[in-house]
Formats: structure tokens, C-alpha cells, sequence
């Protein structure tokens, strides 16, 4: 008897275990699945890339919406601090910043209500110095930044393409 | 060694035990329950813990499949309605009538998904209804669009294209909503009404 009391007490323990890990794996890992196919479809670091408009044959992410212009920029701070800068338009806009575990640590709008001059990240302990106005922000490891802008039709997507020629996403220490 | 062995047994089987009930409550395996910080405005339902760093692991994890790169309720609130006004499941088989006002935000949109949370893979340009479309109806408070899987409908009517479909959702964003959204749901949004025409015997 006392044998299957100790068996249903590991397994009690064990499934705790078992749950808790894989509950808190999951983020980390479906974000690192997203970047790594970034990385395999040719999505470089320290650099805005403007997606294609969003359609059945183009979505690469789930829900993708289809009246917004994405552009996306991949870095990892372990290298050293990011620069990220957008311009506003007079439409609806937005810069996202998503950590490794998928949080939505920082967000601008870029619709020109807000004075967005740009947004240094790095990480924790190891602030740099900003170019004037810009926001500074810390967070580990590598992430992920994001602009949408509205975009119903096909004029207002190739307008916000353009703007993305007019943003930064570049390491700080590295020399241009 | 007779006591050894179920213990070892029994540390596996908890382990797969609870890596199998980790993945189906984020949604891994099969549709896993509805968690979090829910809310739910006739028939339409969100979760505002979308985005938020406290949200718990649970939302954390279901958010990570099904809305990856989601944003906050301050800057977007997402409603997913996945039946229609009779309570039955949204199926390309049928066609329906959504109808609708003014929404309290900046701009919105409703976009259909597939059971899998993607576009479905159809190629008729017909995939979303939105607050410009409903202003160029003429009238912004009251506009109407249909789903179907073919466009037959009358001339002139705003289609989405349900077609490759399968069960599928309809999913409202809201963007930059009105404060009086965030506080009080209830009383701030009057979703749209999702009506069924037409069925195929037995779609739905």
C-alpha cells in the first residue's frame, strides 16, 4: 500500500513539474520559432523590413490583418544597445517592441499625436546614451520591433512602405 | 527495486501528464479552455490580458499561439465572435448578413480567420469589412456586409469572402478604443450582429 501512495505522490509532483515547465517554455519558444523562420526566409537583423501586403498566399504569422502595412526589425541587445526610430504620418500608426517571452514591453504611436523621436534599447544595467529626445528602454536578449500603419488599399501600403526607408533599426556599437 | 520502479513510472508519467495538460491549456493541443481576463459582449469575446506583462502564464502562453506580436487594449482590443446570432458555429457552408454602427474607436476592422487563425486560402481580395468601407456606404451608423463563399449577392453588396473557410471567426479590432470601451464594455460597444440567410442542409 504505502508503495502506491509514494508512486501517486511522484506522479502528483512530477505532472506539477511537468506542467509548470512547459507552461512557462512555451512563450520563449514559439517566439524563437517565429525568429528562427524570419531568419530562414531572409529577415536580417538591425534592419526595418517592409512585409509584403498581408493575403492568404503571404501571411506568415497568425491573424495576420489585412489593412495594415507591417514592417518588422530583429535584434538581440546582447550585442550592444539598438537605436530605433519611425517617422510619423497622418494615419494610424505604431511602434511595438516585443521581448523574448512575447511581451509588448514598449509601445509608440506614430500617427503624429505623440512627439516619437526615437527609442534606445539595451540591456538591464547597461544604459546608454541616447540621441536627444529619443526614449531609452532595458530588456534581455533579443526581440523583435514592429510598425503597422493603416493601409486598406493598395496607394496607402506603398505609401507606408516608403516611410520605412525614413526609420532606423541599428546597433549601437556597431560602426557604420 | 519493487518500490523503485513504479516511482520511476509513476515521475514519467507525471512528466508527460503535465507537459500534455501544458499544452492543451495554452492551446496546443486541440482548443485547450478559455482563460484570462475575459470579456464578452453578445456573443463577441476578448481578452484584455492580451500583450499586458501580467498576464498570467496561462494567457501568456495562449497568446503566444493564437495572437502572436498582439498589442495592448490601450492601443488595440480584439473580439472574436465564432457563432452566429442563433448561437450556431460560422461555417463556409452558409451565408450570413453582419450588421452594424459606430464602434467607440479610433478605427476598426473585422477580418475573417479560418479554425486555424489564418486568411483563409482563397484568392477573391474579400477578406475584411472596415470603418472606411463603412463610411463609404453613406452610412457609417448603419452598415451591412455578407459572408458567403461565392459573390452572388445583390450588385453593389459589400462581400467577404468565406470560401476554403471551413468554421471559422470573425475577429474585431479596435483601434486607439474610446476610454469608456476599456472601462465598460458593456455599456460602450454594440458589436455587430452576425445573422445567418442561408444554409446548406445540414452546415450548420
Amino acid at each position: 500500500m504505502m508503495r502506491w501512495f509514494a508512486a501517486a505522490a511522484v506522479f502528483l509532483l512530477m505532472t506539477l513539474i511537468g506542467h509548470l515547465a512547459v507552461l512557462n517554455a512555451i512563450p520563449s519558444r514559439i517566439m524563437a520559432t517565429a525568429q528562427l523562420k524570419m531568419a530562414e526566409r531572409g529577415v536580417p537583423t538591425y534592419q526595418w523590413v517592409a512585409s509584403q501586403r498581408m493575403t492568404p498566399q503571404t501571411q506568415t504569422i497568425v491573424r495576420p490583418s489585412p489593412d495594415l502595412a507591417y514592417a518588422i526589425c530583429r535584434f538581440d541587445v546582447s550585442d550592444g544597445p539598438v537605436l530605433l526610430t519611425a517617422p510619423a504620418s497622418d494615419t494610424y500608426g505604431s511602434l511595438s517592441v516585443f521581448d523574448q517571452r512575447t511581451n509588448n514591453v514598449f509601445i509608440a504611436r506614430l500617427d503624429g499625436e505623440e512627439d516619437f523621436r526615437g527609442l534606445v534599447i539595451h540591456a538591464p544595467g547597461n544604459a546608454p546614451e541616447a540621441p536627444d529626445g529619443a526614449e531609452t528602454l532595458a530588456m534581455p536578449g533579443p526581440g523583435l520591433a514592429l510598425v503597422r500603419r493603416l493601409a486598406p488599399d493598395q496607394a496607402t501600403h506603398e505609401a507606408a512602405t516608403a516611410l520605412v526607408d525614413q526609420s532606423t533599426c541599428k546597433n549601437l556599437d556597431h560602426v557604420d | 527495486m519493487r518500490l523503485l520502479w513504479p516511482l520511476i513510472t509513476a515521475a514519467i508519467l507525471g512528466l508527460v501528464a503535465g507537459a500534455l495538460s501544458a499544452a492543451w491549456m495554452a492551446g496546443l493541443l486541440l482548443s485547450g479552455p478559455r482563460l484570462g481576463d475575459g470579456v464578452k459582449v453578445n456573443g463577441w469575446t476578448s481578452d484584455w490580458s492580451i500583450g499586458a506583462d501580467s498576464a498570467n502564464p496561462y494567457i501568456r502562453a495562449r497568446v503566444a499561439r493564437f495572437g502572436l506580436l498582439a498589442l495592448r487594449k490601450e492601443e488595440a482590443v480584439y473580439f472574436t465572435a465564432a457563432r452566429d446570432s442563433d448561437g450556431n458555429p460560422l461555417s463556409d457552408q452558409c451565408i450570413y448578413r453582419v450588421s452594424g454602427g459606430e464602434m467607440p474607436a479610433e478605427w476598426w476592422s473585422i477580418t475573417l480567420y479560418d479554425g486555424d487563425s489564418r486568411l483563409p486560402m482563397n484568392e477573391d481580395g474579400a477578406l475584411s469589412f472596415d470603418a472606411t468601407k463603412a463610411a463609404d456606404t453613406g452610412t457609417p451608423d448603419n452598415w451591412s456586409f455578407r459572408v458567403s463563399p461565392q459573390q452572388n449577392g445583390r450588385p453593389g453588396e459589400v462581400w467577404v469572402s468565406s470560401r476554403n473557410a471551413g468554421r471559422f471567426d470573425l475577429t474585431l479590432r479596435l483601434y486607439l478604443p474610446d476610454d469608456a470601451l476599456l472601462t465598460r464594455p458593456e455599456n460602450a460597444l454594440k458589436p455587430p450582429v452576425i445573422d445567418e440567410l442561408f444554409c446548406e442542409k445540414g452546415a450548420a
